[in-house]
């Protein structure tokens, strides 16, 4: 008996993915579990694992290859396994979703299509979360092709006009949307001389690369940005880190300013619920969640990922310093899993440790806020009517001005700041 | 009294748009000088395939009777009667052409018999009357280049064929269009010598050349010869005692059934639109070089079949009306009433490599459909063309005994832009001929079922 084993959705709306290696051969035998290959997606480097124990008896796709969710990875020839449906038709463009198993969305125990191979549209067996409530849209009428061909340009074919009976969306329709510009063309600013291959180096962009240049604009066009910029006088704060800093760099703690910050955001966040929150446009609701979790963007090679210190709130500053130090060497290794970028609900950006002083950071939609950390320095102070030399850290909040009003985002940084200026406070 | 619409001609063109008209409100009149229905009901498409359905039987009882187990049949006593088929076809000629004019007056249409010269972009005379009109709907089909000869009886075209008359052994059918090889191979089932004297180097111009050799193949296995390149302007000089020489070769002919391409039937008119190639000049909504007045149907050249011609009718009715409706000819099949019929939609093999499309033929036999076995018509194939990267289906192919009907079903799917794998996934009931839709679909990508 023959299963085919498809790409499977991991989570977080990746519809593609790059084939890094293959670690298998065709005709080689696998356990269930064994890694068949490591793929390259939006976000991560993952190893994928067999859903099956069997003989890999074809493989589908070349290394550096971009293969979509849904699209056939492997065909595995099972043993002894009889009168089960496991054969799956191969098509392009399959409406089928993973499920996903024992709750988790991790990619390394992630299995596809369970035993029953053929499974449904619907969500069944996934939780809904409420980001899952967000993306339901209505699906615009159009014809196979020109479903197809969409997928392959990269249009959204919500957002065509169809030409056809009852507003059809057609093949032509597509082709004409792809081309009046909708789809940003290489070397749009660049004329095409013969010399160009000179003058510019043309380089294919990469997962991450596309994942970030979608996300930003849905950001700057969805979210209405306004930034509260103010700077913080943390000398207190720094007599602390540097007191108990040996102490626990011997228990293998690296005590950092940002896990201060991060403590002193979540219990911020925590007095001001809208910027704990996303609005909901469509059904015309606020969300406020009650649950604190801190994305941190993390600089890589690749670029900018954001993984998630979840529940920072319910976490001392010494833990949220062991959660910095685990999620940045994972992002630097590429070693993060779906599961550690998963949601989000306020997110921090430290410009500062490479050198800046004030940027203004763009929210991580639909998060209402981020908050930027700019380069600590000693600046002169007034205290007590007397110069003397602080220790100042800048800060800029960038908030959704439709969710926040410029109130709420000053007060919120005056929480902050009072928390910084006070470190004694952060425990209590 | 003014009207919103007169029609000239009441065929499938013109009494279908009358139909339209009537149904949206226009005040309408059609003008028709012989028989409503026009050529397809009276003396095309509806009588000829009822004197082919005839020869079927004939040769079903003829051939196949003891087969499918029916005893006590005489072949020597077996004859067709072809008075008593055409008889048989005039009744349902009669009985389709009340239900014409019934639904013409049932939606208002004023009709009027006579013939009619447009004296004007907006006037019409007939029978001494003159109308006044906001449009004008030219449909007055086409009719056949006659063959001159002193030879009384010796060329009847399909018009006078459904007449009582007693037909003789030698025929020649003078075409190579469809209507010339339906006609060609109805006399070699009823067991006339047939010759088909093609003017052309080969037959069926539009139909893909794989269909047209197939057709050529089955002709000739029904003992039909074919002669091409031939011209019978004068006629006289090569017939002589019963004799017609076609390209030096000498012919026993009776009869010649002209079948040869047709001509526009121009209406008198002192509005002049433009003529082109013999046919009326028609931009793509079907509008002529003069406003107001619209030409649909085989008269304005874009196409000789009946339901091309209906298609125009209603979209230009539906233009006048300011009804939003769509007119795109590649979508429409175009069908042969032959022994097995053939059917074809989309593109052709020819038309995709001029265009130099990535395609791909994927090809079921009819002799793997069990209900083809059955029925015992199990000759012929279905073909889909398909693009490479998406499996848009932009071209299907069939010969089978029913392949006009079957045809539909890629006529719906492809007005929707489907692929192959979106035919392939539709279930078929069994056992059914259609089902070779499924399979040719499966083949594309190589995983039929039955292959």
């Amino acid at each position: 008996m023959k299963y085919i084993f498809k790409f499977p959705d991991i989570g977080e709306g990746l519809d593609e993915g790059t084939i890094v290696e293959w670690l298998v051969k065709k005709g080689q035998q696998v356990e269930s579990g064994d890694s068949l290959v490591t793929m390259e997606t939006d976000k991560v480097v993952a190893d994928i694992p067999s859903p099956k124990t069997g003989t890999l008896s074809s493989l589908f796709g070349k290394e550096g290859e971009t293969i979509h969710v849904g699209d056939a990875l492997v065909e595995i020839e099972l043993e002894g396994v009889e009168g089960e449906a496991a054969i799956e038709e191969v098509e392009k463009g399959s409406d089928m979703e993973a499920v996903e198993e024992e709750g988790a969305g991790v990619v390394g125990t992630l299995e596809i299509a369970g035993n029953n191979a053929v499974l449904s549209s619907s969500n069944e067996g996934v939780d809904e979360t409420v980001e899952d409530k967000r993306e339901v849209k209505i699906k615009s009428l159009a014809t196979p092709v020109s479903r197809a061909i969409a997928k392959d340009l990269g249009v959204d074919i919500n957002s065509v006009k169809g030409t056809g009976p009852a507003g059809r969306v057609m093949k032509n329709d597509i082709l004409r949307f792809a081309e009046s510009g909708n789809k940003p063309k290489a070397l749009s600013s660049v004329s095409k001389t013969e010399s160009v291959e000179q003058l510019v180096e043309v380089e294919p962009l990469s997962q991450m690369r596309k994942t970030i240049a979608k996300n930003m604009i849905q950001s700057k066009h969805n979210a209405a940005h306004m930034t509260v910029f103010d700077e913080v006088e943390i000398s207190e704060l720094d007599r602390v880190r540097k007191k108990f800093k040996e102490k626990y760099a011997a228990e293998g703690t690296k005590l950092t300013y940002l896990a201060f910050i991060i403590k002193a955001v979540a219990l911020s966040l925590k007095k001001f619920k809208s910027l704990n929150s996303e609005m909901d446009m469509e059904n015309s609701n606020m969300i406020y969640k009650k649950y604190y979790n801190i994305g941190i963007a993390v600089d890589t090679d690749k670029g900018l990922v954001v993984p998630v210190i979840k529940n920072a709130d319910k976490l001392s500053v010494v833990e949220i310093a062991n959660q910095i130090q685990l999620i940045s060497e994972k992002a630097r290794d590429s070693k993060l899993k779906m599961d550690d970028f998963k949601d989000g609900t306020f997110t921090i950006t430290s410009y500062g440790s490479i050198g800046g002083m004030f940027a203004v950071p763009v929210i991580n939609y639909p998060q209402a806020g981020i908050l930027g950390i700019g380069r600590i320095s000693k600046q002169p102070v007034v205290k007590d009517d007397k110069l003397d030399i602080g220790l100042m850290l800048p800060l800029s909040l960038s908030v959704d001005h439709r969710i926040a009003d410029g109130g709420d985002a000053t007060r919120f940084v005056n929480s902050i700041m009072e928390y910084l200026a006070e470190p004694v406070s952060l425990i209590f | 009294m003014k009207y919103d619409l007169i029609i000239i001609g009441s065929g499938p063109a013109g009494y279908v748009a009358a139909i339209r008209a009537g149904q949206v409100g226009l005040r309408t009149a059609i003008i028709e000088k012989e028989n409503i229905g026009g050529m397809c009901l009276n003396w095309g498409c509806i009588p000829s395939k009822a004197v082919i359905e005839s020869a079927k039987l004939y040769k079903k009882v003829l051939n196949d009777a003891s087969e499918f187990g029916i005893d006590g049949i005489d072949n020597k006593r077996i004859r067709f009667n072809f008075n008593q088929a055409t008889e048989r076809a005039n009744s349902i000629v009669t009985k389709l052409t009340k239900g014409v004019e019934f639904l013409l007056k049932k939606n208002g249409v004023e009709i009027i018999h006579g013939e009619a010269e447009i004296t004007s972009e907006n006037t019409i005379t007939v029978n001494n009357r003159s109308l006044e009109t906001k449009n004008i709907i030219v449909s007055t089909g086409t009719y056949i280049p006659e063959l001159k000869t002193k030879h009384k009886n010796l060329v009847i075209e399909l018009k006078e064929l459904f007449k009582d008359r007693k037909l003789p052994n030698n025929v020649v059918v003078y075409g190579g269009n469809s209507t010339a090889v339906e006609m060609a191979q109805f006399f070699a089932m009823i067991g006339k010598k047939v010759t088909l004297a093609v003017p052309d180097k080969a037959i069926l111009p539009l139909a893909d050349v794989y269909l047209a050799n197939y057709i050529t193949k089955v002709l000739k296995k029904h003992k039909v010869d074919f002669i091409y390149d031939v011209d019978l302007l004068k006629l006289d000089k090569l017939y002589t005692d019963k004799k017609l020489s076609l390209n030096g070769k000498d012919v026993s002919c009776d009869v010649i059934i002209n079948a040869q391409d047709r001509k526009a039937v121009v209406p008198k008119s002192k509005a002049k639109f433009e003529i082109e190639n013999d046919f009326i000049k028609v931009d793509e909504n079907c509008s002529t070089s003069v406003k107001g007045i619209y030409a649909i149907g085989d008269v304005n050249g874009l196409s000789k079949f009946a339901h091309i011609a209906s298609a125009q009718g209603m979209f230009v009715v539906n233009s006048i009306k300011g009804i939003k409706s769509e007119l795109d000819l590649k979508k429409y099949p175009m069908n042969m009433y032959t022994v097995p019929e053939i059917a074809q939609i989309g593109s052709t093999e020819a038309h995709l490599k001029s265009k130099g499309i990535d395609y791909k033929v994927s090809e079921f036999s009819l002799s793997a459909n069990g209900k083809a076995l059955t029925e015992g018509v199990a000759e012929g194939f279905i073909r889909i063309l398909s693009e490479v990267k998406y499996g848009e289906v932009l071209g299907v192919q069939i010969a089978a005994a029913n392949a006009t009907d079957l045809i539909a079903e890629a006529t719906a799917f492809m007005s929707v832009e489907s692929t192959v794998y979106d035919v392939a996934k539709t279930v078929h009931a069994h056992p059914t001929i259609s089902e070779v839709f499924m399979e040719a679909s499966l083949d594309a990508f190589g995983e039929a079922i039955h292959k």
